[in-house]
């Protein structure tokens, strides 16, 4: 019976080559939605957030008030949320020009920071864009206005360096934003395009472009789960944690699950045509449980209520729990998701 | 035992014996996807060079990612409770930042994101038959330094671009590259200079695997079947086992061994002393911070990082039974390309490493020295290797290089763009091979590029 009905099914789809196949209709989309409704308005926000984070800064620099250091430190976090999101979908321009690294990189050079604030080295923009990469980004942001509980102590220069290390950051992720911009470097296109030739070169089949999609799904997973909270946590050590002076730590660990979430499930303030959607109409089963296993590896952050860095003294197993999730949730992808994506699209 | 039961036994032990006589499998029946046997991975996507064995157990999978963690840590400038030691002066600031993605590197020099190092000499050889150090810079320039010290120099780099054409018509532009070092700390000229890109990392625990006497099998100084081709192998010395050894890796197969070849990136590249460099790379020099830190990475993290590398699967060819491929794969051997490129190589035993062993690999490269020609010569003799003489490069992965490092370069200063590029630069022993390529139809060369863009 089963073969007779495979028969025909192969045979239907001879007779009736014209009627596009719904699964290759739903990859096309599934890809194209993923550029324009995730990554894009992930990397348009990123853009605003960070600009909303510059103008703060200015006016810290500005008046170094109580109110206006705690607007600069929330509008610090809110820049990073957006950041730690698109760490779910880390491929093509992103790695390609070493934005992540020239905005990310950890840990701070704090010895190589001091010599830098204690010099006449000049502060301008073009200046922090020509220092290493650990000397800028996030991190040093993090520094200068985290480590002060009296705004007036905050000396000219490291206002100065914070100011521009906020606008060559707007600078970066506008930058970034354009990389994707069809208008612009339409890394977009190689989404919308892949396996339809061409110039498109990166992903001959689209196969090969909802890979990536969901190898960056996995390796966001194994980061924080097997790097990002388990190095502090086996060495007992908060100063590992990355975001530790402001201790945001477990806001980002779980804005990149969250990321997960924004591919899976295809949405970024809006909603379009998911990965979810391709795989339930072929295995609801398969799709029920990458959703639960997303919900669960996100919902599992509620139960760590301390800051990480404290967490890994207190908490331990609760943040167990949590790698556990995430490392099943993984493991999902890698196997079960991967193989989907192999044996259903062919092309 | 009934005495029929024991003529059954032994009618049976004869016809197993029988069907278990070891058999040679043919060649033709293999299946040429595998680059690295059965070390290799199927993933055609930007992380496909980034792998582990998947041969490896628990426990060597464990280490491979502590490896591959410590390959990504950020060094920063010394004191510091995380990752300290990078510099005084250094290249790059970690593995990975040279080795993008566990591929090649950006042709670029004084960014963050430059992955181009020179190597530096004076005319003349060190004790060990080795390049002789330029007095107050070593055998690296180190063109970056931790903020308040002088970089040793400021490495300039110019192109000439020149068009060429096929018989068909077809044009392809090269860039000859020229580099001048100014800014330099303290004044020194007559340095020798040769330019070296990052290469790709996956591969090399397979390629280390490969018995000596298998490579020499390849190796004829006389040129004895008078094909213009004579590779022969580098003797270098090396500073782990003090001894003199086989050359392997590196542009002009100038390091011996991958823990050699980590150790020495350590020290040279970032600045972090060990083991088995345990002196700052600027030690002597006015840039030197006299801090007792050494050295600076633990052993531990040192051999997980050697062998992170050492365990990099290959990646699976595509389209391997795509006509024009197959057609492409033929034109490879009868143009000579083969000749150095030698498609196939089978490791030793080893019973220490399992996963290396006895496995039938396609690298296409014979690990030996080969003259380029004066178009590619730096000059630069690096112990055995002449000014003109590199390494045949391993072709394996060339095919996903615009995937895993976009845009590609390729060739030992990323000079090349292209595939079609860097064939076009080849010269010396490879003179012949490039003239028939500038003869193939249009066709014919475009069967090449997609064999080679299946690797």
């Amino acid at each position: 019976m089963v073969i007779f009905t495979t028969v025909c099914c192969v045979l239907g789809c001879k007779r009736a080559p014209t009627e596009p196949a719904a699964a290759q209709a739903t990859e096309q989309q599934v890809l194209t939605d993923f550029a324009t409704v995730v990554v894009n308005p992930n990397y348009q926000d990123l853009q605003e957030k960070s600009n909303a984070l510059y103008a703060a800064v200015l006016k810290l620099d500005s008046v170094s008030s109580d109110a206006n250091l705690a607007t600069a430190q929330t509008a610090w976090r809110e820049a990073r949320d957006p950041w730690e999101t698109a760490e779910g979908y880390l491929f093509g321009p992103i790695e390609d020009f070493n934005y992540d690294p020239s905005v990310d990189t950890w840990p701070l050079s704090k010895t190589e920071l001091d010599s830098l604030l204690a010099s006449n080295n000049p502060l301008t923009v073009p200046d922090i864009d020509a220092l290493p990469y650990s000397l800028k980004g996030f991190h040093a942001l993090e520094y200068v206005l985290f480590t002060t509980e009296d705004p007036a102590n905050l000396t000219t220069r490291e206002k100065k360096y914070a100011v521009s290390l906020a606008e060559s950051m707007v600078n970066t992720f506008t930058a970034l934003k354009d990389s994707w911009e069809p208008t612009m470097g339409n890394f977009t296109g190689q989404l919308v395009h892949a396996g339809t030739g061409g110039d498109t070169l990166r992903y001959p089949r689209r196969k090969d472009a909802l890979l990536a999609i969901v190898g960056g799904m996995s390796d966001i997973c194994s980061e924080v789960a097997d790097e990002k909270m388990e190095d502090p946590l086996i060495h007992r050590d908060s100063t590992l944690s990355e975001s530790s002076v402001s201790h945001n730590s477990t806001r980002d660990f779980r804005n990149n699950i969250t990321g997960v979430s924004h591919a899976y499930f295809c949405h970024y303030q809006s909603s379009g045509h998911s990965l979810s959607e391709f795989v339930s109409s072929k295995n609801i089963a398969l799709d029920n449980k990458i959703k639960s296993l997303i919900n669960s590896a996100i919902n599992s952050f509620d139960n760590i209520s301390s800051d990480y860095e404290q967490a890994i003294f207190t908490q331990q197993v609760q943040i167990h729990n949590t790698q556990a999730a995430i490392r099943s949730l993984q493991d999902a992808i890698d196997n079960d998701l991967t193989n989907f994506i192999q044996a259903n699209v062919s092309d | 035992m009934k005495p029929w039961l024991g003529v059954i036994f032994c009618v049976s032990a004869v016809v197993v014996q029988a069907c278990r006589e070891p058999q040679p499998f043919p060649d033709d029946q293999r299946d040429q996807r595998l680059s690295g046997a059965s070390n290799t991975v199927f993933d055609a996507t930007a992380e496909s060079f980034g792998h582990p064995f998947p041969t490896l157990s628990a426990h060597d999978l464990a280490v491979h990612e502590l490896g591959d963690k410590q390959f990504e840590q950020t060094f920063v400038a010394a004191p510091a409770p995380v990752n300290s030691g990078l510099g005084p002066i250094y290249n790059n600031v970690s593995c990975s930042s040279c080795h993008h993605n566990d591929g090649i590197g950006v042709p670029t020099a004084g960014d963050p994101q430059s992955s181009l190092l020179i190597r530096i000499s004076v005319p003349g050889a060190d004790e060990h038959g080795g390049p002789l150090p330029v007095p107050g810079y070593g055998t690296q320039l180190q063109d970056k330094a931790v903020f308040g010290t002088n970089p040793e120099a400021t490495v300039v780099i110019s192109y000439i671009y020149q068009t060429y054409a096929f018989p068909d018509g077809q044009t392809y532009e090269l860039r000859a590259p020229s580099y001048s070092l100014v800014n330099l700390y303290i004044p020194q000229g007559g340095m020798l200079v040769s330019p070296r890109l990052a290469p790709p990392v996956f591969g090399l625990g397979l390629l280390e695997a490969v018995p000596e006497e298998e490579i020499l099998s390849h190796a004829y100084e006389s040129d004895h079947d008078q094909d213009g081709i004579s590779g022969r192998p580098n003797y270098v010395w090396d500073p782990v086992t003090q001894r003199t050894e086989l050359g392997r890796f590196g542009w002009k197969a100038n390091v011996a061994s991958i823990l050699e070849q980590v150790s020495i990136a350590y020290n040279q590249d970032i600045g972090v002393t060990n083991k088995y460099f345990p002196n700052e790379s600027c030690a002597g020099q006015v840039q030197f911070d006299n801090r007792k830190d050494d050295p600076e990475l633990p052993d531990s993290l040192l051999m997980a990082a050697k062998f992170y590398v050492q365990s990099l699967a290959a990646p699976a060819r595509r389209n391997v039974n795509d006509p024009t491929v197959v057609q492409g794969q033929n034109l490879f051997s009868q143009i000579g390309c083969a000749s150095c490129h030698t498609p196939t190589m089978t490791t030793g035993v080893n019973v220490a490493f399992p996963s290396v062993s006895n496995q039938i690999i396609h690298p296409y490269t014979d690990l030996l020295l080969h003259d380029m020609g004066t178009r590619l010569a730096d000059n630069r003799p690096d112990f055995q290797a002449s000014g003109q003489e590199w390494r045949t490069a391993p072709l394996w992965g060339l095919g996903l290089l615009a995937i895993v490092n976009n845009p590609p370069y390729y060739l030992h200063d990323g000079r090349a763009r292209t595939i079609i590029e860097a064939i076009m630069w080849h010269g010396g022993e490879a003179e012949q091979s490039r003239q028939k390529v500038q003869q193939l139809s249009t066709q014919e060369r475009e069967a090449l590029i997609q064999f080679l863009n299946s690797l």
